[in-house]
């Protein structure tokens, strides 16, 4: 898996066609996306069960696969292909069969700009967040399609308190997102992970504030109720609503169901890690340093990544002037930077499962709250204490700079972390020199950024020295 | 653009195809004997009565009127972090102004970078003496919170007059409309017996 600018860099390098070889980078990325989304959930529906199995003092499957059962969601699948395809008489057929498509549209479609590592990630978009929680909130437009299509009255009551929910939601989800973002001053998800690099306790954004340790706390029981976990899973609410919204769903239209809900857990805790929980970093610089030091081994020169790096240009305009004007080089493939970006993924996958796993926990541990409640508890209380979240983010820096001149509370000494301004500026720069920075768009710049910049405009060459 | 568009379209496809996968292969494998039983919908066991497209509660379209209003206005906070979040980081006093002596020291580098993005130019393009200093950074970081205070103020007297009009009250008994009825200093006396009648609409 190689960045999207990589791969169609490689291929137009090799001779094809730029649309050409822009699909197949994209088709490339998909399937290796697709095979990660159908991963996650069998994983994770194994540890649901196991951990479920554990909290109600019971084994949870054992026998399928060996060992742990670890293969019993695949003898369930297998088992949903095989069952009657039952559409009720009364239900809408076409929506009927199209609403599960749309909710795993959205929920792989946000896949498409989680970075799993510095380089690894399908769309490096400069509004990425934004765009993310755009695509994942067009998951209830499926919910509500499922309810409204079965034709039956639990389904109509689940799909429209879903859509009440999730909207609700939607509003202290995206204000505890924007604290991050104000600490980081960019939307790009590479950015943001990137900058967390250095120890774990002053350089991971969720110990940037005392309002972003708290903003954690409060994106994470949003992002639970977004994606309609328990204790929040009122659309579904079997004790009062039979199934609410898939009552009349069946075998493996169900099962997508499933998917997409197992799919937004893990995406909603990727996007957790990468804001507020150090993204691909392990947070000791012993360890990470290393693994920084393998994955700059790619062909760039980097003079430091304070922001001034210098590509080496060794094919110059021919490759792809149109879609990644700002640098036009090819890369050679470097295997210490793909052990590199290896290791990143892993650590990011690791960290997003420990979070699905506490919503996991969560779920088996708290009852349901009344639709009242959950209402309640967003309009009353999550939007008030997040909109005081964001002001505080706000707030805090400019009242730290505009007194002792600095923008965190401790000038941490060189040793122990880099000044969160350094950091951000060379995430940022990092981002620039592979032709992702300057512009509201993902990497396609063309307008703001100069067609190629050549050795001769950075400040290490003589030219440049002159020209300024 | 061109690749955020494309990459969203060919992930749907690619989505799309992986899902009618299975299906198609259930079809070859999976039994088709329809009953009228089978194809009725569940109602706890009992025949339906009536169309299942019943009326649904009208607090739900209150609760999507406040969402058009709230998460319209959030979107515009996006670009507006990523802008006060540049310039909070410029006016910080450890990195030092750009001359160009001390271009290649790590902290005013970084100075140059974050004012290339904040400007919108191409790297390695500013010259030095366009760069931002911490002052006009920090100058522009309060311009910028007092835009966004407007802003938000706007934002929250609507907010507020909501929560007073109790349009955030999922439960609203007839007990409680007649506790604020009679709290209301009202020209005519109501007798008590009058203002416990429930309300039918």
């Amino acid at each position: 898996m190689l960045p999207a600018a990589s791969i169609v860099e490689h291929l137009t390098a090799a001779g094809l066609a730029p649309w050409l070889a822009l699909t197949v980078a994209i088709v490339v990325h998909a399937a290796f996306v697709l095979a990660f989304f159908g991963a996650v959930p069998a994983v994770a529906i194994w540890l649901e069960r196991k951990v479920s199995g554990r909290i109600q003092d019971r084994l949870g499957p054992t026998r399928v696969g060996g060992k742990f059962g670890w293969l019993q969601g695949l003898a369930d699948g297998i088992k949903a292909i095989q069952k009657e395809d039952i559409i009720p008489a009364a239900a809408d057929s076409m929506l009927f069969r199209m609403a599960p498509y749309i909710a795993n549209i959205a929920a792989f479609g946000g896949f498409m700009l989680l970075p799993f590592s510095r380089d690894w990630v399908a769309v490096a978009a400069d509004i990425g967040l934004f765009i993310l929680l755009a695509i994942l909130s067009l998951e209830v437009v499926g919910i509500v399609m499922a309810g409204y299509a079965s034709g039956s009255k639990w389904s109509l009551f689940g799909g429209i308190r879903e859509a009440a929910q999730m909207v609700s939601y939607e509003i202290p989800l995206a204000l505890c997102g924007l604290v991050p973002v104000l600490a980081a001053g960019s939307l790009n998800l590479s950015v943001i992970g990137e900058a967390q690099q250095g120890w774990f306790l002053p350089n991971w954004l969720i110990f940037h504030s005392p309002f972003a340790f708290v903003a954690f706390f409060v994106y994470f029981t949003v992002a639970t109720a977004g994606s309609k976990r328990a204790p929040f899973d009122l659309a579904e609410a079997e004790s009062e609503l039979v199934g609410g919204f898939h009552t009349e769903y069946s075998t493996m239209r169900w099962v997508y169901f499933m998917l997409a809900e197992y799919g937004h857990m893990f995406l909603i805790s990727g996007v957790a890690v990468l804001l507020f929980l150090g993204g691909w970093w392990i947070g000791l610089p012993f360890i990470d340093g290393p693994v920084a030091a393998l994955r700059a081994e790619d062909g760039r020169t980097v003079e430091r990544e304070y922001g001034r790096i210098d590509v080496v240009d060794p094919v110059g305009e021919t490759a792809t002037p149109l879609l990644h004007s700002s640098t036009s080089s090819v890369l050679p493939f470097s295997l210490g930077n793909y052990i590199g970006n290896l290791i990143g993924a892993i650590v990011l996958t690791f960290k997003a499962m420990l979070l699905v796993i506490v919503q996991i926990w969560v779920r088996w541990t708290l009852p349901r709250l009344r639709i009242d409640q959950v209402m309640t508890t967003c309009l009353k209380y999550l939007v008030p204490i997040s909109c005081a979240l964001f002001l505080g983010g706000v707030l805090w820096p400019l009242t730290l700079t505009s007194t002792i001149g600095r923008t965190t509370l401790f000038d941490w000494p060189a040793a122990w972390s880099e000044a969160t301004p350094l950091r951000f500026a060379a995430a940022q720069g990092a981002g620039a020199a592979r032709g992702r920075g300057g512009d509201w768009e993902s990497g396609s710049t063309t307008s703001l950024i100069a067609p190629s910049p050549t050795p001769s405009l950075s400040p290490s060459s003589p030219a440049a020295e002159i020209a300024r | 653009m061109t690749d955020l568009v494309g990459h969203f379209l060919i992930f749907t496809l690619v989505i799309v195809a992986a899902l009618a996968g299975p299906l198609v292969l259930g079809r070859l494998v999976r039994p088709h004997n329809p009953t009228r039983e089978k194809l009725s919908v569940y109602e706890c066991g009992e025949p339906t009565i009536g169309s299942s497209h019943v009326q649904f509660d009208l607090r739900f379209y209150v609760v999507a009127l406040l969402f058009i209003v709230f998460d319209i206005e959030v979107a515009f906070f996006f670009p507006w972090s990523v802008i006060y979040g540049n310039a909070i980081h410029l006016s910080d006093e450890r990195l030092p102004a750009v001359t160009a002596q001390n271009l290649h020291e790590p902290a005013a580098a970084a100075r140059m970078t974050l004012s290339e993005t904040l400007l919108s130019v191409p790297p390695g393009s500013l010259p030095v003496n366009e760069t931002i200093t911490a002052d006009a950074a920090r100058t522009f970081a309060w311009t910028g919170l007092v835009d966004v205070l407007v802003f938000f103020a706007v934002l929250l007297v609507g907010f507020a007059y909501v929560w007073k009009r109790g349009d955030l009250d999922w439960v609203r008994a007839v007990s409680a409309q007649v506790k604020r009825k009679a709290t209301r200093p009202e020209p005519e006396r109501v007798s008590v017996s009058e203002a416990r009648v429930p309300v039918h609409n």
